[in-house]
């Protein structure tokens, strides 16, 4: 094991000095780097603050916690940009599997290893929801007994329907109360709506965004924003300094739409990453852009995620947010019978007029490995898309490296330039 | 035949003999997958309850078609079996979320098996045992007996319900007697062999079950031949229901005088407390039994369970068995193994496919554990 260092402050100072440089270089991109370097300056200062942290995965709503002053660790952002650090996180999977198996999810065995080396502050709680696999369902608890640690899971029915949302709004309820004991504070009814406005607001803007993503030819991003988008909505919901990220992503889309500017110099293909998308190299996007023209259009992480129309009451606004846990990407797809995923497959490529899908099959989702066929040929059947599988770990390029992974697009691009 | 033997042949293929008699007097089968779903429910309609189980399913070429690699094999085998038509016989299927390799065994069943029998039913099994989620899997319970009734034109009254919690805690009370024949230094049934007697019990009328079992015991209160042993063992981890597998630990010496596994201990070891209220009386025993390792509230429960089986079987070292791929029973064996450290337990690690591959590797490393253990 390499020597001791505080994964969390590492990965913030580097945020800091990635959105100072851009400041310096280019003060007009500032703003796509101001709100997670934020997050983590708030994530380092939190204990000094007197704050609980509370370690989430990408799929833990964090409007109740930020609500409850309590600041949420999402261990997939931490994990993501851990494995994308010039270090890797190679250490710190190996270190997890002395203990657990190989096949459980790299955004887990990072979480371990981290903590297990003591690179990462033990959390005063962790607080994640029973969808949209086994892997967290089962690492999670197994964290919390190892160290100690207070642990409430959310419940998810696997159908979606009122009785469902019923008990869920029931779960949230009792993650107040449980909230409520850990920091021995009451919920403020005014505190959890002005989160919920900053949460719509910055919902209702994410929308709009990708409603004119869908309609512009050329697309008026990036590949990498939806990467940026990801991380940032997955810990920032319900906070101001989302608000101001997407309201300028939304700025900016509108000026590059209405003057018919693409992300890319020269669209050729519009593609859509139909499950996940390797994390621990970004610069495969830009590959992908250059080379072929080929946009990464949309991806199942699209927090498209319609706000809670009702925040008049905490109970409405429990109601609200039960819907918004079942309509987290990942969840929305994957927490449920395969008729959910192929619906939002469909709608997607759809929408946003794909040309091909990837089928990025992160190689711990055993439940998503198992319908990659059924997607794959209904899709085809239907709307005559090709899909291109690739078997990788998002986060651990020794599975399928960058190379392999390039050479996998390299084959199928080049098939479909021929047909 | 004896009652080894005849529980021997209805456990260890996917049809036997009882359900054929079953069968031919009019009987309904309806097939389920999860030690969660109450049997209660269906026997309580007249229905017998069958476990499905892809007994002697050797490769999965067909359904490797569709689940991946790293899916479970035990999954991949039960569809492989469904592909092939083994389970036509089946009049009804419960599905159920136990874990993401089952819940897609739910879709791919769905899409690609032809001729589904027209109940087909999923139970939404809670990952907790909390009392709300004990009022939810209440309503799954009623909603399962809501659909049975309409599916098979059948009446679940309250008594009928009652008279089958009835006959399966009898069955539960008459399988804890047997377990607690092997507490001694001479158990006079092995694990394997006991292995095939619980999975009778998952498939055969609980009726016949029970007169055979109460046969069994009274045989095996005068078995004289059991071999001597070098070590007491448990078996411990996911589904396991491969007596050929426990066999070959066994012939090591290594006796298998326990488990806390779904096809074993953890089948029966309680019995269903009748309140007020039957179905939450039923709901409550499914949820709050010895756990599966989808409970995400109950890692120590687990553990403690383990630990009580260790000491009242005397047990000398657990073999811990996980099917690859399943990263509920994956994540266990972390603080488990803890746990047993504790109390100077060793603990041998197995990680397996469904069907039975490598046993000179399997023979190798029991024999390195039996070493070990210093027997």
């Amino acid at each position: 094991m390499e020597k001791k260092r505080d994964l969390i402050k590492t990965m913030s100072t580097r945020q800091s000095a990635i959105r100072d440089h851009v400041a310096e270089k280019y003060p007009e991109q500032k703003w796509r780097y101001d709100a997670v370097a934020n997050y983590y300056e708030t994530v380092c200062q939190a204990k000094e603050a007197g704050k609980q942290l509370a370690c989430v995965n990408f799929a833990t709503i964090p409007e109740l916690f930020w609500a409850m002053d309590v600041v949420p660790i999402s261990m997939d952002s931490i994990t993501g940009m851990a494995s994308s650090s010039v270090e890797g996180a190679a250490n710190y999977i190996d270190l997890a599997e002395e203990h657990f198996p190989d096949y459980i999810c790299t955004t887990n065995k990072i979480s371990i290893g981290a903590m297990l080396a003591g690179d990462i502050p033990i959390p005063d709680m962790i607080v994640h929801p029973s969808s949209p696999c086994d892997s967290a369902l089962a690492a999670y608890p197994a964290m919390a007994e190892h160290f100690g640690i207070p642990y409430f899971c959310i419940d998810v029915p696997y159908f979606r329907d009122e009785r469902g949302y019923q008990f869920l709004t029931d779960e949230l309820r009792r993650l107040v109360s449980f909230l409520e004991d850990r920091t021995g504070r009451r919920l403020d009814p005014d505190r959890l709506r002005q989160v919920m406005e900053y949460s719509n607001l910055a919902h209702q803007y994410i929308l709009k965004i990708n409603e004119l993503i869908r309609s512009a030819v050329p697309c008026p991003i990036r590949s990498m924003d939806i990467l940026l988008d990801f991380n940032a909505a997955q810990s920032l919901a319900g906070t101001p300094q989302l608000v101001d990220y997407v309201k300028t992503r939304y700025e900016t889309t509108r000026y590059m739409v209405t003057n018919k500017l693409g992300g890319i110099l020269q669209e050729r293909l519009r593609l859509i990453w139909i499950y996940a998308m390797p994390v621990f190299d970004w610069s495969i996007y830009r590959w992908l852009e250059q080379k072929y023209g080929a946009i990464s259009i949309s991806s199942l992480n699209v927090f498209d995620v319609a706000p809670v129309d009702d925040i008049s009451s905490t109970e409405k606004i429990l109601r609200g947010l039960a819907r918004k846990v079942t309509t987290v990407p990942m969840v929305r797809e994957c927490g449920g019978p395969w008729e959910y995923y192929i619906d939002r497959v469909k709608e997607l490529v759809k929408a946003y007029k794909a040309d091909a899908a990837v089928f990025g099959g992160h190689i711990a989702c055993k439940h998503t490995w198992a319908i990659a066929k059924l997607i794959k040929d209904r899709l085809y059947d239907e709307l005559g898309i090709s899909t291109l599988t690739i078997e990788l770990d998002v986060f651990d390029p020794r599975i399928t490296s960058t190379e392999d992974v390039k050479a996998k697009l390299d084959d199928f691009l080049e098939m479909l330039s021929q047909k | 035949m004896n009652a080894l033997e005849e529980m021997r042949s209805l456990s260890g293929s996917v049809a036997n003999p009882a359900i054929e008699n079953w069968k031919r007097e009019g009987g309904k089968v309806v097939g389920y997958f999860c030690s969660y779903v109450p049997e209660e429910v269906l026997h309580a309609a007249g229905i017998l309850p069958y476990r499905i189980r892809p007994a002697g399913c050797a490769q999965t070429t067909s359904a490797d078609v569709y689940f991946s690699h790293v899916n479970c094999t035990f999954v991949r085998s039960c569809l492989q079996f469904a592909l092939e038509g083994r389970y036509k016989f089946l009049d009804g299927l419960i599905f159920v979320n136990t874990c993401d390799h089952m819940r897609r065994l739910y879709d791919l069943w769905r899409e690609k098996v032809g001729n589904l029998p027209s109940f087909v039913h999923f139970v939404q099994i809670p990952h907790k045992s909390t009392d709300e989620a004990i009022a939810w899997y209440k309503d799954e319970v009623m909603a399962l007996k809501e659909h049975v009734e309409r599916a098979f034109g059948v009446g679940i009254t309250e008594a009928r319900l009652r008279d089958a919690v009835q006959i399966h805690n009898e069955t539960r009370g008459l399988l804890r007697r047997l377990y607690e024949l092997r507490r001694g230094d001479s158990p006079p049934i092995s694990g394997a062999e006991t292995l095939s007697v619980v999975l009778a019990a998952t498939v055969t009328p609980k009726q016949q079950y029970n007169q055979l079992l109460k046969r069994l015991l009274e045989e095996l209160a005068e078995r004289k031949d059991m071999p001597s042993y070098r070590a007491r063992l448990m078996i411990a981890g996911s589904a396991y229901d491969d007596p050929v597998h426990a066999g070959i630990i066994e012939d090591l010496g290594g006796l298998v005088v326990t488990d806390t596994l779904c096809y074993g201990s953890r089948y029966f070891w309680e019995t269903v407390e009748v309140g007020d209220d039957l179905w939450l009386s039923l709901a409550r025993y499914y949820l709050t039994r010895s756990p599966c390792a989808r409970m995400s509230d109950k890692v120590s429960e687990r553990n403690d369970f383990v630990r009580m089986m260790v000491e009242r079987f005397n047990v000398d070292g657990v073999v811990y068995q996980r099917l690859r791929y399943c990263d509920l029973w994956g994540s266990e064996l972390f603080n488990l193994r803890a746990k047993l450290k504790e109390v100077d337990i060793p603990v041998l690690f197995l990680e397996r496919e469904y069907a039975l591959g490598g046993a000179g590797q399997l023979e190798t490393r029991v024999q390195a554990f039996l070493e070990q253990i210093g027997r």
